[in-house]
């Protein structure tokens, strides 16, 4: 059911109730609002309720969403009646699940309190004198206890320190002609879902909430890492170890209150993607590896939705627009054969400055504002390279490939990007060899070196020979593939499975993984 | 014999050291060239997981190539 919504109709606390049960729960606890028979002394015969519907539903289900992150329950809603109502109907209803009980009280009061002190609704009161007035709930109440105990403004806009408060204020960008008032009606109708809210999809998060786009969504499922912080402020130590997608949402709605942020704290996958991007105009993809970006280029051409792809490498930047044209290249189209993650570049960490990923992230965010204002922008698709160190930036023109077919796109789930029966867990490479598998060592000659004390290894063939052309290695043998944390050797295993090698595995962890179990 | 104007990115650059030459060369296409200067260089990269862009126009691996031409060997790159 919708987290907030309102009825015409008598409340039907049943079926609301139904739609809360959730086998993980064990508590529900709800409240009832009636309409009683007196208010500041009056004796009242019946009530009239009135709401700026639209406004009111997204504040409505703000304050839902903020009581479902806030007590962590799992479920909670809230309806609320309009029109004419006789004494004893019930005006409203709040329902939360949860866990344990202490929690679905807490969030059920939260909800209930602040629906009362912020959104806005308009009762009339019908006094039994013939009298009649109207109160307008929203604020007329005292400042709920929820903003006192934690001396925060839950409120639709802010306060700043002299208390006053403050509507968004987006002159500056309605002030350009191609914006206008009516572009600006447009952000708040659009609606963008980030992939990945690291060093691209922090400065792209931020822009469009800023900005005042209706709805933004963000999907990531790692947590805050203390090596993230140089190219990520949207974090800080405080929140190392804390969901990134979680800290990102608080922060973007204290940025912009009248931005709709929704979260998805989990990594993309095909079983996810595709349901998540129905609901949104368009998508930006900020992941870092070619599996989630390939994932979200076909769930964009598939659902005809256009897609703003960046990634970053040291000092350098690549900027690809998908449009849902006839004549539109995809990121297949350009890369027929998906990268895989771990062959380009090697283990180490290649390194970045964060004013890189966000000099993208910000082309990014321009690309999206671009799209949803209806500016032409660009022509031609290109794919769009950027040297921050040398300040170049060139536009490749790309074209549509024909052997591509975007008509029947569908997210099938690549086979061999399964890794389960890939990689194998040894303790030892005596082991290893005792089950017949021969060692193949896919490091560089350099590493070997600097690694240290050479394991007992049948063969040694550096990843570079072997993605060339693997015949040092006969396809009907049964391979162990081992290099240093294990990353090249299972994306070269998973390489070698698709051409032609049946028994070929990685050593999970690698190298390193075997001297840490000493 | 043609002048052929080349750059290079991420790992390429890294790889070769600079991120652009000019190189007198007889290679008729993108493959041969290709093929050339990874020998010179010792790129690891195949030329199966690289786009090569003749003139700012991604083209085939053996569109043919012209005395002034500007090519660029573009990997994929995912950092994000």
């Amino acid at each position: 059911m919708q987290a907030f919504s309102f009825s015409t109709a008598p409340l039907d606390t049943a079926a609301y109730r139904a739609a809360l049960v959730d086998p993980s729960c064990g508590g529900y606890a709800s409240f009832e609002g009636w309409v009683r028979d007196h208010n500041e002394g009056r004796r009242v015969e019946r009530l009239e309720y009135e709401s700026f519907a639209a406004l009111a539903v997204r504040e409505g289900e703000r304050i839902v969403a903020e009581a479902v992150e806030k007590y962590g329950v799992r479920r909670a809603a809230c309806v609320h009646r309009i029109g004419d109502l006789a004494l004893g109907e019930m005006a409203v209803w709040v329902g939360v699940s949860a866990p344990h009980r202490g929690e679905a009280f807490a969030a059920c009061r939260y909800i209930i309190d602040e629906v009362k002190h912020r959104v806005p609704i308009w009762k009339k009161e019908h006094y039994v004198d013939g009298d009649s007035g109207w109160v307008n709930c929203e604020r007329c109440a005292q400042p709920s206890e929820h903003t006192r105990e934690h001396g925060h403004s839950g409120r639709h806009h802010d306060e700043s320190a002299d208390g006053r408060t403050h509507a968004p204020d987006y002159s500056r960008q309605v002030a350009l002609p191609e914006v206008g008032v009516e572009g600006q009606a447009k952000l708040r109708r659009g609606s963008v879902l980030v992939i990945g809210a690291g060093g691209l999809g922090v400065p792209v998060l931020q822009y469009l909430t800023a900005a005042g786009v209706g709805r933004v969504g963000i999907a990531d499922g790692d947590v805050v890492e203390a090596s993230n912080l140089h190219r990520q402020p949207l974090y800080g130590p405080a929140d190392v170890g804390a969901g990134k997608a979680e800290v990102a949402a608080r922060r973007l709605r204290a940025l912009n209150p009248d931005v709709q942020v929704e979260l998805h704290a989990e990594r993309a996958s095909a079983s996810n993607i595709a349901e998540w991007l129905e609901r949104y105009d368009l998508v930006v993809d900020c992941s870092d590896n070619f599996a989630t970006k390939f994932l979200v280029n076909d769930a964009a051409v598939s659902l005809g939705k256009p897609a703003v792809f960046a990634s970053v490498y040291q000092y350098e930047g690549q900027l690809q627009t998908y449009l849902p044209r006839e004549d539109w290249p995809c990121l297949r189209c350009l890369w027929p054969e998906a990268p895989r993650d771990g062959l380009v570049g090697n283990c180490a960490q290649a390194g970045v400055l964060g004013a890189v990923p966000a000099t993208l992230g910000a082309m990014q965010a321009m690309q999206a504002l671009k799209i949803l204002l209806g500016l032409a922008g660009e022509a031609t698709p290109a794919l769009h390279t950027f040297d921050l160190l040398g300040m170049h930036w060139h536009t490749l023109k790309a074209a549509r490939n024909p052997a591509c077919d975007h008509a029947s796109r569908t997210l099938l789930r690549d086979a061999s990007l399964d890794v389960g029966e890939v990689e194998l867990h040894y303790t030892s490479l005596r082991a290893a060899r005792a089950s017949g598998l021969t060692l193949v060592d896919i490091r560089e000659a350099w590493e070997r070196v600097a690694d240290g004390p050479e394991p007992p290894i049948d063969l040694h063939v550096p990843l570079s020979a072997l993605v060339e052309g693997a015949s040092a290695l006969p396809p009907e043998g049964r391979y162990l593939v081992v290099c240093a944390h294990g990353v090249r050797s299972l994306a070269l295993a998973e390489h070698l499975r698709t051409h032609g090698y049946t028994e070929v595995y990685s050593l999970a962890g690698g190298l390193a993984a075997l001297r840490n179990s000493v | 014999m043609k002048r052929i104007h080349l750059q290079y990115f991420a790992v390429l650059r890294e790889q070769a050291g600079r991120s652009e030459e000019t190189l007198d060369t007889s290679a008729a296409n993108p493959a041969d060239l290709y093929d050339e200067v990874r020998t010179v260089h010792g790129f690891t990269l195949p030329r199966a997981m690289l786009r090569v862009a003749v003139n700012d126009e991604f083209r085939d691996w053996n569109a043919s190539l012209a005395s002034g031409d500007r090519v660029v060997f573009i990997p994929p790159v995912a950092g994000g």
